[in-house]
């Protein structure tokens, strides 16, 4: 009985050392900035994650909607302030339009706790301060991708189921 | 032998951008990079690059005052500023301070190539906005950029626009102290002498001056329910 249970351990360490690494879950992520080199910057950090795809740019609100029923992506990384229609505003009509919107990631210069409030009302998933994207975008993304919820001031990250 | 550029941006993801957008330039590369103006300098005087690329909007020192203080340590520097805003004021000051090129964020994807080949080939960049106003005051006065003037104001030392600005961030005067190396008291000896100059009597004032003059910017969020528009070094 007792040599039963040491092969069975055996047996399931062997099959989880042996197992293939975890599938690279896949996550098509759209960027709206106004600024092509902020654009630019969240498009190296984001494809260097196996498995992410930048699968397109938008410059505004505007054109991030157009875009996002063209694109339907998973994630939607979202500056606030944008000409011609802000991150809030889109976020609001995604929200009431798509019967299956993508997650909403802010990344923006607003280190407030009242814009953050105002964009998870408007139904983003995540907010981060573009100071801090370098070290928050890429956890940030992984949680809105997984439907869970990811906030960071300057302060720093809070990650929730 | 490569073109060695020093990059200076509060924001990683813009330097990532930007470094990624020069670094596809044949024979160029980003020798360094710092995340203020204080930074810059310290890295310039080190790595004495060909081309320093500046925000303008940069904590602890703006980057106007880098660029100022970037040329009088040695006026060979070659500095293009980026900013966010083409103001006339804002133009007039990069012009006075000696920057070479002037480049819009917005259009730095397009421009700042193009601006880093100018000062390259020994030439200047400043985005059409700048060539018009230029233009605009040398016809109109013979001279450029004559027209709305800032009235008379007092001239501050650049240790006195150091601490203001540090000062109009909302950092006390041990806190600037520490930041600049100095004696808290030298520091309020500063701060009594701009305030004097200046004729203001509350930090408030201070801000309100600090905005007015560009050694602070602001940034206005959309139309947000419940709060009045919020300040912050862009």
């Amino acid at each position: 009985m007792k040599s039963t249970a040491v092969e069975e351990f055996s047996r399931v360490a062997a099959q989880s050392f042996l197992k293939e690494p975890e599938t690279v879950m896949p996550v098509r992520i759209l960027l709206v900035d106004d600024h092509p080199v902020v654009r630019q910057g969240l498009r190296t950090l984001l494809e260097g994650r196996p498995g992410w795809e930048v699968v397109g740019e938008a410059s505004d609100g505007v054109e991030a909607l157009e875009k996002i029923e063209g694109l339907q992506p998973d994630v939607v990384v979202l500056d606030v302030t944008m000409p011609r229609m802000n991150g809030l505003e889109a976020c609001r009509l995604l929200q009431r339009n798509q019967k299956s919107a993508p997650e909403v990631l802010f990344v923006t210069q607003h280190d407030s706790p009242q814009m953050m409030r105002e964009a998870l009302d408007a139904g983003a998933r995540g907010y981060v301060v573009k100071s801090n994207a370098a070290r928050d975008l890429l956890e940030a993304v992984e949680a809105v991708s997984q439907h869970r919820v990811f906030t960071a001031l300057t302060r720093g990250p809070q990650a929730s189921g | 032998m490569k073109l060695r550029i020093l990059l200076a941006d509060d924001h990683e993801i813009v330097r990532r951008g930007l470094c990624a957008l020069l670094q596809r330039h044949e024979g160029w590369e980003v020798c360094g990079e710092a995340s203020d103006g204080r930074e810059a300098i310290e890295m310039a005087k080190r790595l004495k690059p060909d081309v320093v690329i500046v925000d303008i909007g940069m904590p602890h020192l703006n980057g106007l005052d880098t660029t100022r203080q970037l040329l009088q340590h040695d006026p060979n520097f070659k500095v293009i500023v980026l900013t966010i805003t083409d103001s006339d004021q804002v133009i007039r000051e990069a012009l006075d301070a000696g920057a070479r090129g002037f480049v819009l964020k917005s259009d730095a994807a397009r421009d700042l190539v193009s601006a880093v080949e100018a000062l390259q080939s020994k030439r200047m960049f400043f985005t059409p906005r700048v060539n018009d106003l230029v233009l605009a005051g040398f016809l109109e006065k013979g001279h450029a950029i004559s027209r709305n003037e800032p009235p008379n104001l007092p001239t501050l030392t650049v240790r006195e626009r150091e601490v203001t600005q540090l000062l109009a961030e909302g950092k006390s005067s041990k806190e600037v102290a520490t930041l600049l190396n100095l004696s808290t008291k030298t520091v309020e000896t500063h701060r009594s002498n701009i305030m004097r100059k200046l004729s203001l009597h509350s930090i408030r004032d201070l801000v309100v001056y600090a905005i007015k003059n560009n050694i602070i910017q602001i940034q206005m969020p959309p139309q947000i329910r419940s709060s009045s528009p919020e300040t912050s070094v862009v």
